[in-house]
């Protein structure tokens, strides 16, 4: 829980209004409520964004993200969104801006790819340790080298030890959710922590699916309006982010770190608040997709587990007892719910899509995650993970039915033959 | 419906007549300013050195902002000397920043109240939007998060507050640091005698030049009256403005703790920091004319930084004078410009020169 102490005859914080739409925006958005619109994962952010009625967007083009911004800033040019549009000098002064407009209270949305997500690398740990709850809307991408437009999760994986909740969206309509819940989550006083939504570069980015657009009324009811608890406010002057004496940094860490727990049943709530006022139903925090029966089982995030659901399927019908569970978050990392979730699984295979280089497994991020959760499981499953989907490259039902083999194999045995594999470059790979 | 974002106006101090009120016939004590405005909204409670010249300038700009205020301040001697953890100077409300994230965090800002006062979030009068970098951050890692915010007119002021170094680290070189002073990553030693062997950054004139929309103005600690008007018509201008002030660091310049201001003074009357203003309506620059005028080792010889200085680098430096003497338009007497001969010199320590306080030699 966090505790904000203000003393003094300034104690109250002063008022801060709900912000005006313009005109033409709430024109606009009552002729959407409750149509279905097509938009791809980068559309669909942005809309979210502008229910949201953010104050401060901050911009920085790199692929494929760019399309958000895109949209947001045509949304600004046609007064159907009454924000600040700034177009910064690259992606650790978009941060930096962000910040700074949320520090006063403003909502601020932002949002990278790839490489702009590790060149604003300084600015995640500033960012949450001042707990200030900005968003950034990232279309994952393949770190260079070599210059590579496509998906991989490592640019936001790099970040995810640094106090930013972050979670992965499938599907365009997930994106538009997952941007207000997020937001729903982290601006509560009882978290204030910023917020990564991340969807798969191109696969939901790029990719056209129906979005349901509610109404202004239900967003404002679920989102209520921006209220910092601490603003640079002259009515009640703050100082932010001093210089502190070593004795003074171990508990501020562990409250940064009480946040990231905190959030979990945060995250339950408002996850629950959403299917209430929009009814879709999310899980908390792990999708379950046919696991009551499975022996095997494979741990994903993000858009890759539309195939993997389908190729789970076929191989369903040929006897294979195997299920998914999906991460719709990564931090803060789901352990419970994952060790729920695999309860009755007595293989894991987890796809990493993402680059650890030199990790415990030599293979990804995610694994060491996930066996660490495992560890402390009653009946603790094997565990292995498989190197796929690199470089923006698709992950095909043949891949999964190969890990699938690899699960088999490793039941069979009683153990993992190595802890990564590199799938399609092993003998036997599809 | 959006709302009118309101601005304040703050009005201008009287600049004439003050020299005389002292009785200083050369009129250097042009800028004695006996009445400070009451408002202090820089306090006691900050652990600066005796001497420092940016907690001068600190004091002098919230000054002449008033309460009404919101302050940034990036990584940096005025971060670390400033802010303890539970123990605050300002009583306006002010905010950390990363080292590069002057300009960029001071936009977010502006723009998050642009965007406030609008959508009828905050009541408004909009606030003075101020930053307060030192050169590292405003000249060097963080120059291009400055000139973002410059071209992008968010209305608030960015200023400088120019130490010459890195002084918080502990006295490195930064792209102000002035050609043949020492640092500790620019020591002096037999293979390179000069120390320092760059010339600076043109910083505000490169701010005003790349950036003629926007107000800019250079000052120093010894001109209160005249920082802190500068300090209000940056703040009135409608849009972005930049302020270069040259702040003294007796901690790594090494002079008399009491000699920040005169300093401030000498590097005028010395030719070696040029005081003007850029007027971007009419796109011209209105230079000041100090009214006295000093070779260069009236200003050198009270820092150990220079203490090192062989002949030929004092005249290299008084040639550089020279160039910025007809630069403001001024006439070079022929005593300065006899300067420019090495062999006219010494070295530094043992010039004689008005005043001589203090003959260390170090940073």
């Amino acid at each position: 829980m966090t505790t904000v102490h203000i003393e003094g005859p300034r104690a109250e914080q002063p008022g801060y209004g709900p912000g005006s739409r313009t005109p033409d925006g709430e024109r606009m958005l009552a002729a959407l409520a409750g149509t279905r619109k097509r938009l791809n994962g980068c559309a669909a952010a942005a809309y979210a964004a502008l229910y949201a009625n953010v104050d401060v967007i901050t911009a920085y083009p790199i692929r494929p993200y760019t399309a958000i911004m895109m949209n947001l800033s045509q949304f600004v040019a046609d007064g159907l969104l009454d924000a600040e549009y700034l177009v910064a000098d690259g992606e650790h002064s978009q941060l930096s801006a962000a910040f700074g407009a949320g520090s006063c209270g403003a909502r601020a949305f932002t949002g990278s790819s790839g490489v702009g997500v590790t060149y604003a690398y300084e600015m995640y740990s500033i960012i949450s340790g001042a707990r200030i709850p900005v968003q950034m809307s990232i279309a994952d991408r393949t770190l260079d080298p070599p210059g590579d437009f496509g998906s991989e999760h490592t640019d936001a994986l790099c970040t995810r030890d640094m106090g930013w909740l972050m979670g992965w969206a499938a599907t365009p309509q997930e994106v538009f959710d997952k941007t207000l819940i997020a937001y729903a989550i982290g601006e509560d006083p009882r978290v204030l922590l910023p917020q990564m939504v991340v969807q798969d570069g191109y696969f939901v980015s790029h990719i056209a699916g129906e979005v349901e657009m509610p109404t202004a009324a239900q967003v404002d009811a679920y989102l209520p309006p921006y209220r910092l608890p601490f603003p640079l406010d002259p009515r009640r002057p703050v100082s932010h982010g001093p210089q502190i004496h070593p004795s003074q940094g171990p508990p501020l860490q562990l409250e940064r770190a009480r946040a990231m727990e905190d959030a979990i049943p945060v995250i339950r709530e408002k996850t629950g608040e959403f299917a209430a006022a929009f009814g879709r139903h999310y899980p908390h925090f792990v999708e379950e997709y046919l696991l009551d029966d499975a022996d095997i089982a494979i741990v994903i995030s993000g858009g890759h587990s539309v195939t993997c659901r389908a190729a789970i399927r076929l191989l369903r019908e040929r006897g294979v007892k195997i299920g998914m569970a999906r991460l719709l978050w990564i931090r803060p990392f789901p352990s419970d719910d994952l060790r729920a979730a695999l309860r009755g699984v007595k293989a894991v295979g987890v796809v990493e899509t993402n680059l650890g280089l030199g990790g415990s497994t030599y293979g990804g991020i995610l694994a060491p995650d996930v066996t660490g959760a495992l560890y402390y499981a009653e009946n603790r499953p094997l565990v292995t993970s498989f190197m796929a989907g690199l470089g923006g490259e698709t992950v095909p039902a043949a891949e999964f039915e190969w890990m699938a083999g690899k699960l088999t194999e490793a039941l069979d045995r009683g153990r993992v033959e190595k802890a990564a594999h590199w799938v399609g470059f092993e003998e036997g790979a599809s | 419906m959006a709302k009118e974002v309101t601005r304040q106006h703050l009005p201008l101090l009287e600049e004439e007549g003050r020299a005389a009120a002292t009785g200083d016939e050369y009129g250097r004590d042009r800028h004695y300013l006996p009445e400070l405005p009451d408002e202090d909204p820089y306090q006691a409670g900050h652990r600066t050195c005796a001497g420092c010249g940016p907690a001068i300038e600190y004091r002098w700009v919230l000054k002449a902002a008033g309460q009404d205020t919101v302050v940034a301040g990036p990584t940096g001697c005025m971060y670390v000397a400033n802010s303890t953890y539970l123990c605050t100077p300002y009583t306006v409300p002010w905010a950390h920043t990363p080292i590069a994230s002057g300009g960029s965090f001071t936009s977010g800002m502006a723009a998050g109240y642009e965007a406030m006062i609008r959508k009828g979030r905050y009541p408004g009068p909009y606030p003075n939007i101020i930053v307060m970098a030192g050169d590292g951050s405003a000249a060097d890692i963080g120059l291009g998060s400055i000139s973002g915010a410059l071209y992008r007119n968010h209305d608030a002021l960015f200023i400088c507050y120019d130490n010459e170094c890195y002084a918080n680290t502990g006295i490195q070189v930064s792209p102000t640091t002035p050609y043949g002073s020492m640092t500790t990553f620019t020591p002096f030693g037999k293979a390179r005698p000069e120390g320092t062997s760059l010339p600076p950054k043109n910083l505000a004139k490169m701010m005003a030049a790349g950036h003629p929309h926007c107000y800019v103005a250079t000052t120093t600690v010894g001109y209160p009256v005249d920082l802190m008007n500068k300090t209000r018509k940056g703040l009135n201008h409608r849009g972005a403005a930049f302020m270069h002030c040259f702040t003294p660091c007796q901690k790594g310049w090494v002079y008399q703790t009491s000699m920040t201001v005169e300093i401030g003074r000498r590097v005028v009357e010395a030719g070696l920091f040029p005081v003007w203003e850029y007027d971007p309506a009419e796109r011209t620059y209105h230079y000041f004319h100090p009214p006295v005028q000093r070779p260069v080792t009236d200003y050198l010889a009270m820092q150990g930084r220079f203490g090192h200085m062989l002949p030929g680098h004092i005249a290299s430096i008084q040639a550089q004078a020279n160039r910025n003497w007809a630069d403001i338009g001024m006439d070079v007497p022929a005593s300065l410009r006899e300067g420019e001969d090495p062999d006219k010199h010494l070295r530094l320590r043992e010039e004689s020169y008005s005043m001589p306080l203090n003959r260390g030699v170090g940073a």
